[in-house]
């Protein structure tokens, strides 16, 4: 269809050019006025195939990008923790929409006018040499110099539009955030801060949009140049071979046209660079982002014995690369279907642990071993269904309740998710309707609500082992009471781990862990340390039931 | 809403910007006019065999194009500066409206962050688009009138047959004008439902991988994707469609115009100068129904974007999306922070809640609340999931945007009309249940830039967080990164109240503090506040806050259970 499309927008000149010659040739009315009618015809076929290579073009664009979409987020998705704790959710959004906007842009609307004019410029200096070799040789002289003109300007730019993207980035990721924070900033009055940094992000933005278009602003003068000079060229070869009797006045005319078509494409591919920029300077950033890889390596094969796991650490060891340990030498046994209570300050390294246990981070030494296999030798995939964790922070997703609860996974029954919504309480959710929409970011749910939804998750997934990372926090006592009996049933059969600072949902569980410093200082039976006066489990105990604020400020001191 | 009006506002936000860019752009489009000329003497000359005229034509040719392009140069650079000054325009009148602490600025605020930022995004580029089409729209115009002139002394004929395609595209474009905008508006709803997704996916990025979620995640994105696919297509396709159809009108006029001069040709009085001039100026002269076209496909798409963001602002009134304000984005222009303005700290002697009320749509909410906070008090409320706590904290603070609230809360006896301007420090701070941090150093989380290392040295230590901020790399000026992610859970709700307790409010309003601190580091918080004398309100279900409190409320269902 380019093909038919350029065939067309070349034979329209040769026809004006028979035209011109016809006509100083003495033709008479009719003659001119039928060819001036083909002309018609062919300027309005032409721009129906136009239309239909855009459609077909625009298409097959975002088919590609779609699936590049899906690629870049899955990417995303297997990189670490830290990758994550890195960016906002708003600069990703960049990435993965923003930026591949730009490469469908290339492909739907670039690529197919790049193409269909080089076909055209092929096709036009085919028509000039038979015409007349001798011009279709400086034709071809000239074309090439411009091509290669644009080309060299071409380096320049793209760098530029790379950072005039990264400081679009950072605006709209810094918007995201704020927008997020809108009822922290409304309610502390911190409106006029919020919006000098968008200030300065904006200012960053202009700065660099002025960089990138003075790049571009040179790539520009070299087309316009050529065109120029095209245009001047053709002239001054017209006049020495029309006056040699070596060209019609109707040849020098196409000449002009042709210049003048030439000069169409060019402007679009000056106009369309910025896209070409964009896409391209999109592209390297894509490709920087899917060349990231996860520290996480997937290569286990062996799989640990069915039923509940149990947790093996010896000598573990874990820090950021910084010689600032957040774990030593953490040695525990945790037997198959024991309930552990993990306990210590804010830091201690109890979340640290978590993350281990879920391979959400790797050992920096030391041995972690579930169900008698080393964790880095089980699949990912038999990982991550075995073992389920609550987080700490619950993020839910802009849906309905099935789909927060089966995080859009279709296979569970509906009967599953209203059991599991039952199972932790959520009774309430589950009578009016599970296929009712939830806000974005849980509106409509308070938090208690929202981890008790968590824990729906992972009460519909029956995992091995489960990690409640203070899962219970945000609870009222009330519910708690409620989620008490859920929590039971949820440890028979499987492996639990609570990490919890409110000592009252320890009451079930079997054993006790005490980190402090990244050390565990304390372990053992929960009923064993609950009657040992000299334990620290004990005296935090004494600590919770008494609610003596001075005696508990003085305790923690100790704890310390 | 009128859209012309407040693209104006828009335009005119950098007038003297501008209207520079808009002069250049003149410029650059009616050097043509001469070109054009040039070249139809330079043809004139060539067909009566006069080398030495052609020559110098060719010269001129030369001189011109080098002015349009020194016009154009300049033009674009000055034309950078209004696009982003545009844009950033709007974006900071939404920005502003999301971030207002209550004032006739406020907007309501938006569901889901990441779908809120297409607005800032590509309804902001919309409106500039437009604005840019109708600078397109003039200087085609001028252009265009010139044009007219020469063309119609030059063969009167030959010229009127031009002025059909022109009109046709015109009307043709206006046809399309509905399905434009209903495209373009299928097509952002399509968007913004993909980066919803995108963003709540990231946001939750570990939980899905915990839960091994990404494969149906990524399905339903699929869908979503493919749903836009369509919308996109659709849109994109008109729009060239109606670009190539104006373009096109310039060939279609070449062909009538040799249709209607075929007589004049043949008798030559037509000639090859005068064709030439024809086609010179006819690929300047479509520009001007394309840019008609394209001006009134973005003015559609305008309406749509202006409607888009008029949801952001207060009132939902698109005005409030152009109020004039300073904003000093230039590289010329000196950058001086604003000082921050705070309302006026009134020393509080007793806070009364009258009957206040407020209801969601879903039905959830309070009824009827009432009681009474005397200086230095600490008024605890507690009850079940789901009672309404947090929408009561809200509905006194006049947070609770989404509700329907009644019923009035008095500051030592005097009515407090606009309870969002009112209730910020130092008057009253909040702490929500989970505090929302900011890629920036510990101290602006706290302070906001508006609090000195005294302040913020205290406010540090009430909050129980001094230890963690002595082990930072770069203590307070610690970067906390997106979200404060790079901090604890614990440490991100310490910080927040640092944050809520730095300016010495008047009161604190504290939604549940055991969501992320451990037993001791909530007693020391309790501790403190007690100590430091502050007046407090709080979400709380531990015992040791119940034997503080001076005042226990405890809510059932949404109405307050005698105590």
């Amino acid at each position: 269809m380019v093909c038919v499309n350029s065939l067309l927008v070349l034979a329209g000149p040769l026809l004006v050019r028979r035209i011109v010659d016809r006509a100083g040739a003495g033709a008479d009315v009719p003659e001119l006025r039928n060819l001036a009618f083909a002309f018609l015809a062919i300027v309005i076929v032409g721009q129906m195939v136009a239309v239909a290579v855009t459609r077909s073009a625009t298409i097959s664009a975002w088919r590609t990008t779609n699936q590049l979409r899906l690629d870049i987020t899955r990417h995303v998705l297997g990189l670490d923790h830290e990758f994550h704790r890195r960016h906002t959710p708003g600069e990703l959004i960049q990435r993965v929409d923003g930026d591949v906007t730009s490469v469908s842009e290339l492909l739907g609307r670039v690529v197919p006018k790049a193409l269909g004019a080089g076909l055209l410029i092929g096709g036009m200096i085919v028509v000039v040499v038979v015409i007349d070799w001798r011009v279709g040789l400086g034709m071809l002289v000239y074309v090439g110099v411009a091509i290669a003109v644009v080309l060299l300007l071409r380096h320049r730019a793209v760098a530029e539009s790379s950072d005039e993207l990264g400081a679009f980035a950072r605006l709209y990721g810094g918007i995201e955030e704020r927008l997020n924070a809108s009822e922290d900033l409304r309610s502390n009055g911190a409106g006029s801060h919020a919006m000098w940094r968008f200030v300065e992000d904006s200012a960053d933005t202009l700065g660099s949009s002025i960089r990138r278009e003075s790049a571009f602003l040179g790539m520009w003068w070299g087309v316009q140049g050529a065109v120029v000079a095209g245009t001047v060229l053709s002239l001054v070869a017209s006049t020495l071979l029309v006056s040699h009797g070596a060209m019609t006045i109707g040849t020098a005319f196409l000449l002009f046209q042709y210049v003048l078509l030439i000069e169409r494409p060019l402007e679009d591919v000056v106009h369309e660079l910025e896209t070409v920029q964009k896409a391209s300077g999109a592209m390297r950033r894509v490709a920087e982002l899917l060349a990231i890889e996860p520290s996480i390596v997937d290569h286990g094969t062996r799989s640990p014995g069915g039923g509940a796991l149990d947790v093996r650490f010896e000598d573990v060891g874990f820090d950021y690369g910084d010689d600032q340990p957040v774990l030593t030498d953490v040695t525990l046994s945790i037997g198959a279907g024991r309930s552990v209570g993990i306990v210590g300050r804010t830091g201690s390294g109890k979340t640290t642990f978590s993350r281990l246990v879920l391979r959400l981070v790797d050992a920096t030494n030391g041995t972690i071993l579930l169900g008698g296999v080393r964790i880095d030798q089980i699949s990912l995939a038999e990982l991550r269904h075995r073992v389920a964790m609550v987080p700490q922070e619950v993020e839910l997703f802009g849906g309905t309740i099935r789909q927060n609860v089966t995080l859009f996974d279709p296979n569970p029954t509906d009967d599953a998710v209203v059991a599991a919504l039952r199972a932790v309480g959520l009774d309430a959710l589950a009578d009016g309707g599970i296929d009712r929409t939830l806000g974005a970011g849980g509106a409509g749910l308070s938090a208690g609500e929202a981890q008790l939804l968590a824990m729906a998750r992972v009460w519909l997934r029956n995992a091995d082992l489960v990690v409640l990372d203070e899962a219970t926090a945000r609870i009222d006592p009330v519910t708690e009471a409620r989620l008490e009996s859920a929590v039971h049933k949820l440890m028979a059969g499987r492996t639990t781990l609570i990490i919890a600072h409110r000592l009252s949902t320890l009451r079930e569980v079997d054993d006790i862990v005490v980190f402090n410093d990244g050390r565990i200082v304390e372990s053992g039976e929960r009923d064993m340390l609950a009657a040992d006066p000299t334990s620290r489990f004990h005296r935090l105990l004494s600590l919770s039931l008494e609610g003596d604020d001075e005696a508990a400020v003085a305790e923690a001191e100790l704890l310390r | 809403m009128n859209v012309w009006k407040l693209s104006w506002k828009v335009s005119q936000h950098e007038a003297r910007t501008f209207w520079l860019g808009w002069v250049l752009f003149i410029l650059f489009f009616t050097i043509p006019v001469g070109i054009g000329w040039a070249l139809g003497r330079a043809f004139d000359a060539l067909s009566n065999d006069d080398s030495g005229l052609v020559y110098r034509w060719a010269v001129a040719l030369i001189v011109l194009e080098t002015a349009r392009m020194a016009s154009i140069h300049w033009g674009a650079l000055v034309w950078t500066r209004v696009w982003i000054h545009m844009q950033t325009f709007l974006r900071a009148n939404l920005l502003a409206a999301q971030v207002a602490s209550g004032g006739p600025e406020a907007g309501q605020p938006v569901g889901s962050a990441g779908e809120a930022v297409t607005h800032f995004r590509d309804d902001a580029e919309d409106v500039a688009k437009f604005v840019d089409g109708l600078v397109d729209v003039s200087a085609g115009l001028v252009f265009t009138l010139l044009a007219a002139f020469v063309l119609s002394a030059t063969n009167l004929a030959a010229a009127m047959v031009l002025i059909a395609p022109l009109v046709i595209v015109a009307v043709a474009t206006k046809a399309l004008d509905s399905r434009i905008k209903l495209y373009r508006s299928a097509d952002r709803q399509a968007t913004g439902a993909v980066t919803g997704l995108v963003g709540d996916v990231m946001a939750a990025a570990t939980t899905v991988k915990v839960n091994d979620a990404a494969e149906p995640l990524l399905a339903q994105l699929r869908t979503l994707v493919d749903r836009r696919r369509v919308t996109a297509v659709r849109d994109r396709v008109l729009e060239e469609g109606v670009d190539a159809f104006s373009r096109g009108a310039a060939d279609v006029g070449l062909g009538l115009v040799l249709v209607v001069g075929a007589g004049a040709l043949a008798s030559g009085q037509f000639d090859v100068g005068e064709l030439a001039l024809f086609v010179a100026y006819l690929g300047w002269l479509s520009f001007l129904p394309r840019m008609v076209g394209r001006a009134l496909a973005r003015h559609k798409q305008a309406g749509v974007a202006f409607d888009r963001m008029s949801g952001l602002v207060a009132d939902t009134d698109t005005a409030n999306t152009v109020i004039d304000r300073s904003l000093p984005i230039g590289i010329d222009q000196t950058r001086v922070r604003p000082p921050i303005v705070r309302p006026e700290r009134v020393v509080i002697d007793r806070l009364d809640v009258v009957g206040l009320s407020a209801h969601y749509e879903s039905g959830a909410g309070i009824s009827d609340i009432s009681f009474s906070i005397g200086r230095g008090d600490l008024v605890i409320i507690t009850g079940p999931v789901g009672a309404g706590k947090s929408t009561l904290l809200r509905a006194l603070l006049g947070l609770a945007w989404q509700a329907e609230v009644s019923g009035d809360v008095f500051w030592n006896g005097t009515l407090i009309e606009d309870r969002a301007a009112f209730l910020v420090p130092p008057n009253a701070a909040f702490l929500p249940q989970v505090p929302q941090l900011i890629s920036d150093s510990v101290a602006d989380n706290i302070g906001f830039g508006d609090a000195d290392a005294g302040q913020l040295e205290r406010a540090i230590a009430l909050a129980v967080m001094d230890a963690d901020v002595a082990e930072m790399p770069a203590g307070v000026e610690t970067m906390i990164g997106p979200r404060g992610l790079r901090l604890s859970g614990g440490q991100r709700q310490r910080l927040a109240g640092a944050r809520a307790v730095v300016h010495q409010p008047e009161l604190v309003v504290l939604d549940d503090l055991s969501s992320a601190l451990d037993v001791e580091t909530e007693l020391r918080l309790w501790h403190n506040l007690a100590e430091a004398g502050m007046t407090v309100l709080a979400v709380s279900h531990r015992a040791v806050a119940f034997d503080q409190a001076d005042l226990l409320l405890r809510l059932e269902a949404g109405r307050l259970e005698a105590t």
